[in-house]
């Protein structure tokens, strides 16, 4: 799936391009974003029976 | 600034996103915390979402045609408004996390059993997405149309159910319970709270608010409140306090042994179509404000490119979030409940106490 959101991400970046290099903000915040998700998919691929952080919390809480 | 909600629209939206809540969640909790005297929680709850109904209007009559954002701005500072800003950007997106879950383990448990969640939640996205290419209003609209045919259903459900309601489940109550009755309110309020996400979009309702729209608003909550109590009393009622409280849905069970004069049956698919709408509708409406919310923290002007990393980000938290059922519950128990009181009312409380000290130098700007 996360090639899926790769492409995905590449495609709006070609669509949305005037609108992401008009301002640096915009770009900015379009990779911060971006880098952010497909970290959580790198995190999910690789890791993907990782226990959830309610599982965590409910451990410790107990 | 132009007119592009009606206050119906909004209120509908509130009732149409609390639906799934009340159907899914609110019966069992009441039951856990309050046993078979659980169904009276829903009138402590008035003492909470009828104060924060007069905090919201407060805010918008004293700060006609504004959003929150620009409302904690002139009550604090643009420093703290933003700070606020960031802490409700968390907020919509553990929520929006754990609706997504919720949603596709709804659906794997009541129709898709052997469908994995990757795949439900692949699909609500691109909905949401189609929903939110054709704008905002479009997710009020359907809201507004969808919802009076859902409570028709459900008063025909009660028609039916009520021959089979058991008045032995519902009765002996004593004053003892009334003490836990008052703690499983929290439940109801948390999910009645939801009216404060009419401040994210109060910038549209127009400048001046009618006295119509103001009885709307009240009558919005008194409706929730109610449907709240007769979904509770219409579970306790068929199934029993006992195993309502150890039920995922037993909204969904209840419905099941229900027939419309022994014609038709099988209701149960129907709660879950419920259950689905409201989620889509929940879904969009918290996309359409972290989207806001981003775009008043950032100060923005288009926000079309933030759906596809917002949808990444909130598609893998819902993983790391929660994962099963058992996970979920204990998730909305301790976590989502209580932090919804601090963002839906200490939040609009404390703006609200601000406003009414500063109420002088408001009525000098406007």
């Amino acid at each position: 799936m996360i090639y899926v959101f790769g492409g995905l991400l590449l495609i709006t970046f070609i669509k949305e391009k005037d609108e992401l290099l008009k301002k640096k903000r915009n770009i900015c915040l379009f990779l911060l974003l971006s880098v952010i998700g497909l970290a959580l998919g790198i995190v999910r691929m690789i890791y993907p029976y990782i226990p959830s952080i309610v599982y965590t919390l409910e451990k410790h809480m107990k | 600034m132009n007119k592009q909600l009606t206050m119906r629209q909004v209120v509908f939206m509130y009732l149409f996103i609390s639906l799934s809540p009340v159907l899914r969640q609110i019966p069992s909790m009441l039951a856990r915390e309050a046993g078979r005297g659980g169904y009276l929680s829903p009138f402590w709850s008035v003492f909470a979402i009828l104060p924060l109904t007069a905090g919201i209007l407060l805010l918008i009559r004293s700060f006609p045609g504004l959003n929150l954002y620009e409302i904690m701005v002139h009550l604090s500072g643009r420093v703290f408004a933003k700070f606020i800003t960031l802490l409700y950007i968390f907020w919509i997106l553990i929520s929006l996390s754990a609706k997504l879950n919720i949603y596709s383990l709804t659906l794997q448990f009541t129709l898709m059993p052997k469908t994995r969640s990757d795949f439900f939640m692949q699909i609500i996205l691109i909905l949401v997405y189609y929903a939110l290419l054709r704008g905002s209003k479009t997710i009020f609209r359907f809201s507004e149309f969808a919802l009076g045919p859902i409570i028709l259903l459900i008063g025909v459900l009660f028609v039916c159910a009520v021959g089979r309601l058991r008045t032995d489940y519902l009765f002996p109550m004593s004053t003892i319970n009334f003490p836990s009755t008052i703690r499983a309110s929290k439940a109801v309020i948390a999910v009645g709270g939801n009216l404060t996400l009419i401040l994210f979009f109060a910038d549209k309702l127009g400048i001046a608010l009618s006295k119509k729209q103001i009885r709307r608003l009240w009558s919005g909550s008194i409706i929730f409140i109610f449907i709240s109590f007769v979904i509770t009393i219409f579970t306790y009622g068929i199934t029993g306090a006992a195993l309502t409280a150890n039920l995922p849905f037993p909204f969904y069970i209840t419905v099941k042994s229900i027939s419309f004069f022994n014609i038709f049956e099988r209701f149960e698919v129907l709660v879950t179509l419920i259950c689905i709408l409201s989620d889509f509708v929940t879904i969009c409406i918290m996309f359409i404000i972290l989207m806001r919310l981003i775009q008043w923290l950032f100060g923005i002007r288009e926000r079309g490119f933030l759906f596809l990393p917002l949808a990444i980000i909130s598609y893998y938290l819902s993983y790391i979030v929660s994962s099963t059922q058992f996970e979920f519950d204990y998730f909305f128990r301790f976590i989502i409940l209580n932090i919804n009181l601090v963002f839906q009312y200490i939040i609009p409380v404390f703006f609200g106490l601000l406003c009414i000290l500063k109420r002088k130098h408001i009525k000098q700007q406007y």
